[in-house]
């Protein structure tokens, strides 16, 4: 047996790493992707003052931070049994709003939509947001990075620094907004909302009227029949930070909904020898191995993910590209992995469109923005992280310190779909042990898609996505080694 | 001139965080002032493109993962030197694609001098903590120095 390894090799040695066994005809017996899960932060929270984990959590992924920063706070919220204002809620939801506006951004065009406006098969030294806008223009360019700093603005006004967001308390927020603020913000959203839906007509231009694209998408390698999951309103429509976790199955159906209180009698967790992180499944249906279909306990998260556990989008536009995305792709449930970038765009300017809603919200300069807390107990908060839901649960002490601490970040909960999209991505592109670089790249797509973060607590890695793939014969002697980025 | 000096890293990382803690032991110098600022940041790419656009020069302090040198060792790297940087996370391009990228769309305030003061950690920090291995804090007051060192003729006098 050959094992190939796809290993990013990242300052932190041992992240993220992609091992492809190959049997003895060279092709693909079996494929792991190992995250790394970083150590010791039950013990780490532990005798802490409860407030002080919105900005601690946050501070444990550079990516999301503001993402832990709100699952801490509702956390708390439900810990000390308080109820924010509804000003507090919508200022909160605003600044969720220009976390999703900055991040979808940077994905698409940094991450994910190289592969597609340069092309799979491109030479990595172009495939980047380089060759994105050597592309498709300068001018567009121009925009890209404009309207990302719009997101990390209005995260900013809202939140304080926008990487270190301190405004979340138990029982509401710290800060509220002034009508300049109001103004300023207003205008920023009116040019996101332009943005994200010339991002949507680029997408349809370069990938949707493209053959080969489209075939690419729709390409059995990129097929996943899993369950779905993700926070709903009350009417099943999409929502990022509160509702309901809604699951569906294979075929857009309603398989359970809970709050997240209950997360526990849904969600169980598999251990695996070869990983540190655990796989997450939905308790009821078990634990099947990795293996998708109705029989197997395995869900995605995530923008596909949330589209596919609900039952539309709640603000005007983004409702109409929601449907015309389940038309195009043949209806419910999307299965293929490459959807998430379209599906992203979507949920881009579903929070231009929020955000704008929000904005024009006469509550939203109230200045009743917390009420006051109660008894420290336990309490779980769910908000949707852009790359998937993620649960914070703390036990308090009678003091407000913490007693214990648990969190499910999105990342897990995507990782067992994400082994198996990235072992059938290598079954279909690896055979008669042939492997190049843009084989790797084929791989690496399948997993990029996911916006995966490797590590829930690393916001350093060298530069470029850098990859190492080994290819050891049945011996485990090295027999090839193709770099990328390195 | 003005000089930004930044500190980068994990501060609840163990030796992920050594930039941080340089920055901490640069703020009870006194150094900063009109010209200089001092400033902390626990993200990479573009978001560390933000916070030193503007400067004319910027001295990034950060822990450095290298194939030459040893663990603990402090080194003085210009950006131009520059391909593994550890600003960088999968959502996110590395500084120096970040700098190429605006500089493609004319952007004019990046600082015209990038250093970074590097200290170099070879192993790999994976458990929470606010504190640093015992060899990393042996290089703290290097850095320190280096930092001082860097900025000695930057903007003290003149304002």
């Amino acid at each position: 047996m050959k094992i190939v390894t796809i290993d990013p090799i990242t300052r932190l040695e041992g992240h993220g790493k992609i091992s492809i066994f190959l049997n003895d005809q060279g092709n693909v017996e079996n494929a792991y992707l190992q995250i790394p899960e970083l150590r010791g932060f039950e013990r780490f929270a532990q005798g802490r003052r409860a407030e002080d984990m919105p900005q601690i959590t946050s501070r444990i992924c550079g990516v999301c931070p503001v993402a832990h920063h709100f699952a801490s706070t509702k956390a708390l919220d439900a810990a000390f049994n308080v109820d924010p204002p509804s000003a507090a809620k919508k200022l909160r939801e605003l600044m969720y709003m220009g976390y999703y506006i900055y991040d979808h951004t940077l994905h698409f065009y940094y991450l994910g939509g190289p592969d597609f406006v340069v092309g799979p098969d491109a030479p990595p030294a172009k495939r980047n947001v380089i060759g994105v806008i050597e592309k498709a223009g300068v001018e567009i360019g121009k925009e890209v990075i404009k309207h990302r700093a719009y997101g990390q603005k209005i995260t900013a006004i809202l939140g304080g620094k926008a990487t270190h967001p301190v405004c979340g308390l138990p029982g509401g927020v710290s800060k509220g907004l002034n009508k300049d603020e109001v103004k300023e913000i207003e205008k920023m959203v009116d040019s996101c909302i332009e943005f994200a839906k010339f991002s949507l007509k680029l997408f349809d231009d370069v990938v949707l009227q493209n053959k080969k694209y489209v075939d690419l998408i729709l390409s059995d390698p990129y097929q996943l029949t899993t369950y779905n999951m993700g926070l709903v309103d009350k009417d099943n429509k999409v929502n990022f930070y509160d509702g309901q976790i809604r699951v569906t199955d294979q075929k857009g159906k309603e398989y359970v909904k809970f709050d997240v209180r209950d997360y526990y009698k849904h969600i169980a967790e598999h251990v695996e020898e070869w990983s540190y992180i655990k796989f997450p499944y939905l308790k009821a249906i078990g634990w099947k191995g990795f293996k998708d279909g109705k029989d197997s306990g395995i869900y995605r998260v995530g923008p596909l993910g949330r589209l596919n556990a609900a039952e539309g989008m709640a603000t005007p536009l983004a409702d109409k590209e929601y449907k015309r995305f389940y038309e195009t792709l043949d209806g419910k449930s999307v299965d293929s992995t490459l959807a998430f970038h379209w599906a992203r765009l979507i949920e881009l300017l579903y929070a231009t469109e929020r955000a704008k809603e929000l904005i024009k919200d006469p509550e939203i300069t109230s200045q009743k923005i917390r009420n006051p807390v109660g008894e420290p107990g336990e309490g779980m908060g769910v908000t949707e992280a852009a790359r998937g839901t993620l649960i914070h649960h703390y036990k308090l002490t009678k003091d407000g310190l913490i007693d214990k601490a648990n969190l499910i970040v999105a990342t897990t909960n995507n990782a067992g779909a994400i082994n198996m999209s990235v072992r059938n991505a290598a079954k279909g592109v690896i055979s008669n042990g042939n492997v190049s670089n843009a084989t790797l790249n084929m791989v690496e797509m399948a997993f990029r898609a996911y916006d995966p973060c490797f590590a829930c607590a690393t916001h350093t890695l060298p530069g470029g996505m850098p990859l190492e793939v080994k290819i050891y014969d049945h011996n485990k002697n090295l027999y090839k080694t193709l770099k990328q980025n390195l | 001139m003005k000089t930004i000096i930044i500190g980068v890293g994990n501060p609840i990382l163990g030796d992920d965080g050594v930039g941080i803690h340089v920055a901490n032991q640069l703020k009870q110098k006194n150094i900063a002032n009109f010209n200089i600022k001092i400033d902390e940041a626990a993200t990479g790419g573009m978001n560390l493109l933000d916070l030193i656009k503007g400067y004319d020069k910027a001295v990034i302090i950060d822990a450095v993962k290298s194939n030459n040198g040893e663990h603990g060792m402090v080194e003085r790297i210009s950006i131009d030197n520059f391909t593994t940087m550890h600003s960088y996370n999968p959502h996110d391009v590395s500084l120096t694609e970040a700098i190429e990228l605006s500089k493609k769309i004319g952007e004019k305030q990046i600082p015209k001098e990038i250093v970074v003061i590097g200290i170099i950690i070879k192993n790999s920090p994976c458990e929470f903590s606010e504190k640093l291995s015992d060899e990393i804090s042996k290089a703290v007051p290097k850095a320190v120095e280096m930092v001082l060192n860097e900025i000695k003729n930057d903007g003290r006098t003149s304002s």
